[in-house]
């Protein structure tokens, strides 16, 4: 089972940050052949560095998998999603089957402002991707090192 | 760990790709990332499950939507003390997403409760389960994918050949 997660082109990247006052403050998840690779500065009163690395089953891998395949992520493109800019931006990178995708938006506080873009249908599914990837890995990462990943 | 390849991915794909590059910072090449070396230790023979820093964790999928804290308490409270489970919601639907991570203290605990719930039903869907962390597989992340072609190994940088210094 390992040695086909480690063959399997399933790919996710997911960044968010941006460069102020406080240095460069991101806030970074990567899954790629059965590794999860976790990355969060804040430079915030001193908060420093984390960064976490483990291995998850093919079981957890599969519902990555299903999460992004049901969230029809690949069908959309960010043409007309708002351009990075001083606030931030974030990034997302799929490869699932044939698919890739190489998303790049600015950062979005609320619905409000998905509501408000040039293509709220994309952006929306974006959104909600992102946030149950999320939620999934911080489960991870909090069950896993019992730290509080954000 | 220098697994920073560059170059390797400029196929098109759907998307503006990172015009002005990646601002990834997993792949720098000076970067250690903290793990748990979790070998089977007093565990005995724990096969390719790996142990969290307080317990086992057990991986559920295939959770119906409409699924409680109770339900899955009533399920897997039979084979140990439930640590901690998290039963995450649907950000869109508020509705269970489908998956839940219930932890033990103990492997023989985690096990019992894999072996006697994979394939069983949960108000009448199927579920599945399995330990949701593994030891590092050996050679991971040193095989093919290492500056082949259309691998997943690493950020996609699009329009930006290749690194300056290389």
């Amino acid at each position: 089972m390992a040695q086909s997660l480690q063959k399997d082109p399933f790919y996710i990247r997911y960044y968010t940050g941006h460069t102020g006052r406080h240095g460069h403050e991101f806030l970074e998840f990567e899954y790629s052949q059965g590794r999860l690779r976790y990355a969060n500065n804040s430079n915030y009163r001193n908060d420093s560095l984390i960064r976490k690395e483990m291995y998850i089953s093919p079981i957890v891998v599969q519902e990555l998998k299903r999460i992004v395949e049901t969230s029809d992520i690949t069908k959309e493109d960010d043409a007309n999603w708002p351009k990075k800019s001083i606030v931030g931006k974030q990034e997302l990178e799929i490869r699932v089957g044939d698919e890739h995708i190489s998303f790049e938006t600015a950062k979005i506080g609320s619905l409000v402002e998905v509501q408000e873009s040039d293509d709220p249908d994309g952006l929306r599914t974006f959104y909600y991707l992102v946030q149950d990837l999320k939620c999934l890995i911080f489960s991870l990462i909090s069950l896993h090192f019992k730290i509080k990943p954000i | 760990m220098s697994d920073r390849e560059d170059e390797m991915i400029l196929d098109d794909g759907a998307g503006r790709g990172f015009r002005g590059g990646t601002s990834s910072e997993l792949h720098r090449t000076e970067q250690q990332f903290d793990k748990l070396d979790s070998g089977s230790g007093r565990d005995g023979d724990t096969g390719k499950a790996a142990r969290s820093i307080e317990g086992w964790i057990v991986f559920v999928t295939g959770v119906h939507e409409e699924a409680s804290e109770e339900d899955l308490q009533d399920k897997f409270a039979d084979y140990g003390e439930i640590k901690n489970l998290h039963l995450n919601l649907d950000r869109r639907t508020g509705f269970v997403k489908g998956y839940a991570l219930v932890e033990y203290e103990t492997y023989p605990e985690a096990k019992a409760a894999i072996d006697a719930c994979n394939g069983s039903t949960l108000l009448e869907q199927e579920i599945h389960c399995d330990f949701a962390f593994m030891r590092e597989p050996p050679n991971a992340h040193r095989g093919p994918m290492r500056g082949g072609r259309g691998g997943g190994g690493g950020p996609r940088l699009r329009g930006r050949s290749v690194s300056p210094g290389r």
